[in-house]
């Protein structure tokens, strides 16, 4: 009785504290059962391309590695049995790695963008002095790599100092030369994966206005891509692994494509115009090159996102580059100075490339369905975004900027476009499987940065 | 008895006094038995539960008391498998009452000023919905002049004016992302006042059944020249500059019924029920002083119900000194499936309530009480964001209490 007394206020402590945690609302979390096919998150890995790596604003940086979707969706994993998932991340003193565009100014509503180019993790250059990126070559779970391709996947010597860099450094310096990058994506001894290649063998292409210049904008076959994608993905479920595959989304999705118009071309060149000599005629045109002969932009002719900060239209000062001889017509506003074609998208080009897409999403949900995988169909979650639609109070949309998924780039995502992207594979990987993974919070991460 | 403490406190079902952003913890006694007692204590907390019952109390008194109300909600949207709990927020509930009145007289005058609506939620910036909300204080001080008088030695009547000041702090998150990447916000903060008044009727039978009576009027609080403040990118900080905003919260009126019931010398039973007329909060607009493309007035949609409460109770006379109670209430809620937002995530609710008296001489007395609330766990679809998910609420509220008498 007196040890009673002597630790009374012990015991009341107990009580009070018991009688709190106890008392705190209590919601069942759904994520016991399931799983009828048993599968094994327990080591995840990531095979992909800049959006597996989590690249926005035209680079990878330290944020971006920690915001990429494959980690968010590991996140989500590991509550429903999944293991640790390592990505290769920059140095934290190097935390803004390759570097990427900001948003310096909103001038009368235009956005001005900047380089950063501080805190880089180059450690140093090529032969052709492109940039080469701090090596990590620990063992990783995340092995997206910017740039990366269906074809090139097969390549020897894309994973040397001739190829891709972000390959380059997820390898050894001893790695022999002919290491390819499935090579090294179907050695990891994984349980469960997911799959984001085939993108920049189409988009590769698109984004430079359709003109095929070296391997990285090569258009793939059909053919091509049916035989390396089946032999990828056998090689993935060789011991009947269980996976996710995402399609390839429309050009006529991503801002890139669709933020400079050809009206808004007119009124910028019109504005500058008036502002010279009010009297003057306004343009009515903009003429640009095809594949055959040059003629009137349309409104279903896409300019590339880079045309409208490359500045170059209206200029009367430009070298036209098969002759060297400056063309004295304003750039781009006459028949006889057309718009490059590396520049623009046009209608016939968009048509074959989109009809291209297609086919490839209907051999990856084939392949998809022969080896029993789920389907992440980014290809109708970014035409849905196109016609923009709410989430979570926010309004998300293909605008540039104001539309809240897509990076300064026009092509990759923002954080909260890739948590929507993550939830896609969410719902894909449970409606295939049974399994209870869980929502990302898609209210947690953010859309473009203001200054 | 550990246990059985437990599960009284924890599970067993229990009464009742509040909905939406109503707390009472006025009376300490009355709150020892989940807020039934109108009828039974004619003392100075009749000044808020029923001013009819003042004239019955044959001293004066002054009597302060205060309350720890902790609202311990959860969210968990459908498909995820993350819990988002409020931030531990305690707001303190005060109340002082005063009586004043000359020996044997039949009339008597009081003042109370009471907290009787008041909340805290503080889901942070977070969670799912804090494009609806991150955090919402609530808080109403009533200062009630009262008057009573006994008509005869069985019934009295009495009257208090109310007035009302009432101050809100509000914040959300912006969906305008500032160059660390963290979300934009704005905050609303103000100050509003209402005037209402309060009346009832108290009668003992001469076998000591007591019933009471009393209409609490509607208050609508005026909030004018609030603050909003707004955290934004420079960018976008002249479509956000920080303006002036107005805005109307109605608080219902009440109509309440209270009966008690002398068992033995030592025990009463009591009961009380209340019909909330909280039809009248139909919306809840801010509307802003200067408007923008990007700042506008918002509305939302309330469309309140007419709600009831009803809890019973017993008062256990120990001895001189001691007494216990308990009760148990439930509170139906007045907020419809369609519109439950993140500031009130309402259910019907059930309250269990332990509490005590203590005479610590002729001249003062405690008296102490905690009241756990229960909301039903309620899977929604919030107005403002469309995100689907799951409410689950505990109330918890410890409360204490002196009385001085002369």
């Amino acid at each position: 009785m007196k040890r009673f007394q002597k630790n009374i206020k012990l015991y009341i402590g107990f009580v009070a504290l018991a009688l709190a945690a106890s008392c705190k609302p209590s919601i069942d979390l759904d994520t016991k059962g399931g799983n009828p096919e048993n599968v094994d998150f327990s080591k995840y890995i990531a095979v992909g391309n800049s959006l597996t790596s989590g690249y926005a604003n035209s680079g990878l940086s330290l944020k971006g590695q920690e915001q990429s979707f494959p980690n968010m969706l590991a996140q989500e994993m590991k509550k429903v049995g999944g293991g640790e998932f390592l990505q290769p991340y920059f140095p934290a003193e190097n935390y803004n790695g390759s570097g990427f565009l900001y948003l310096k100014a909103l001038v009368n509503g235009q956005p001005e963008l900047g380089t950063v180019t501080d805190h880089l993790a180059i450690r140093g250059q090529t032969e052709d002095k492109k940039p080469l990126y701090i090596k990590y070559t620990g063992p990783i779970n995340n092995l997206g790599v910017p740039g990366m391709r269906l074809d090139m996947a097969f390549a020897p010597g894309i994973g040397t100092t001739k190829g891709n860099p972000y390959f380059e450094r997820l390898l050894p310096d001893n790695a022999p030369a002919t290491t390819t990058y499935v090579d090294f994506a179907t050695t990891k001894d994984h349980t469960f994966f997911s799959f984001s290649l085939g993108n920049n063998d189409v988009l590769g292409y698109a984004t430079n206005g359709a003109v095929h210049t070296d391997a990285t904008n090569a258009l793939i076959s059909e053919q091509d891509f049916t035989g390396r994608y089946t032999s990828f993905i056998t090689k993935l479920t060789n011991k009947e692994q269980k996976g996710v595959v995402a399609t390839i989304p429309d050009v006529t999705a991503v801002p890139y494509f669709t933020t400079v118009t050809r009206q808004a071309l007119l009124a910028g060149a019109n504005a500058a115009l008036a502002a010279k000599d009010p009297k003057l005629p306004p343009f009515e045109n903009i003429y640009i090159k095809t594949k055959t002969t040059p003629r009137a932009a349309t409104d279903k002719d896409m300019f590339i996102l880079p045309f409208s900060s490359a500045g170059l239209l209206g200029r009367q000062d430009l070298k036209d580059p098969a002759t060297g001889i400056v063309n004295p017509y304003p750039y781009g506003l006459y028949l006889q100075n057309p718009v490059g074609d590396n520049f623009v998208l046009d209608e016939a080009e968009a048509k074959m490339v989109q009809d291209r897409i297609v086919a490839l999403n209907a051999i990856i949900k084939q392949v998809a369905d022969s080896k029993k995988l789920a389907v992440a169909d980014i290809y109708s979650f970014l035409n849905k975004v196109k016609s923009g639609y709410q989430i979570n109070g926010i309004a998300i949309s293909n605008k540039y900027i104001t539309g809240n998924i897509f990076s300064l780039d026009g092509v990759h995502l923002t954080p909260m476009g890739y948590a929507i992207m993550a939830n896609v594979f969410v719902d894909a990987i449970n409606a295939k499987y049974s399994t209870k993974l869980g929502k990302v919070n898609v209210s947690q991460y953010g859309g473009v940065a203001l200054p | 008895m550990k246990k059985l403490l437990f599960s009284i406190l924890c599970a067993s079902p229990s009464l009742l006094f509040a909905q939406g952003s109503q707390v009472n913890t006025q009376g300490v006694r009355a709150l020892g038995m989940a807020g039934a007692g109108s009828a039974l204590f004619t003392d100075e907390t009749s000044i808020f539960y029923n001013p009819g019952g003042l004239a019955k109390m044959d001293h004066n008194a002054v009597s302060a008391g205060i309350s720890a109300v902790m609202y311990r909600s959860a969210f968990k949207e459908s498909g995820s498998n993350q819990v988002y709990n409020t931030r531990s927020q305690v707001t303190p509930p005060f109340s002082v009452f005063a009586t004043f009145g000359p020996d044997n007289a039949r009339w008597k005058a009081g003042l109370g000023v009471y907290t009787p609506y008041g909340g805290a939620v503080d889901w942070g910036d977070s969670w799912p919905g804090k494009y609806e909300l991150n955090h919402l204080k609530l808080r109403a001080i009533y200062i009630q002049p009262t008057i009573s008088y006994k008509l005869t030695d069985n019934l009295s009547v009495g009257a208090g004016f109310v007035y009302n000041i009432g101050m809100v702090d509000l914040a959300r998150s912006l969906p305008l992302f500032l160059p660390d990447g963290s979300s934009a916000h704005a905050k609303l903060t103000g100050t509003g006042t209402g005037i209402g008044y309060n009346v009832g009727a108290h009668y003992n039978f001469d076998n000591n059944v007591a019933i009471s009576l009393s209409y609490r009027s509607k208050v609508v609080t005026k909030l004018k020249k609030g603050d909003a403040e707004f955290t934004v990118p420079d960018a976008v900080a002249a479509s956000f500059s920080d303006t002036k905003f107005s805005a109307e919260l109605p608080l219902p009126a009440s109509l309440n019924l209270g009966l008690s019931v002398p068992v033995s010398d030592k025990v009463d039973i009591v009961a009380d029920g209340t019909f909330i007329q909280y039809n009248i909060y139909k919306k809840l607009v801010f509307d802003y002083a200067d408007n923008t493309p990007l700042l506008q007035d918002t509305e939302q949609i309330k469309n309140y119900k007419n709600a009831f409460s009803g809890k019973v109770g017993v008062n256990y006379k120990a001895n001189e000194k001691l007494a216990v109670r308990a009760g148990v209430g439930y509170v139906k809620t007045p907020v419809d499936k369609d519109y439950v937002y993140a500031e009130t995530p309402d259910n019907d609710r059930l309250m269990g309530a332990l509490g005590l008296s203590y005479a610590i001489n002729d001249k003062f007395s405690l008296h102490a009480a905690y009241v756990l609330q229960k909301l039903k766990e309620r899977t929604v679809t919030s107005p403002v964001t469309q995100i689907e998910g799951a409410y689950k609420t505990n109330i918890h509220a410890p409360s204490i209490s002196f009385t001085y008498k002369w």
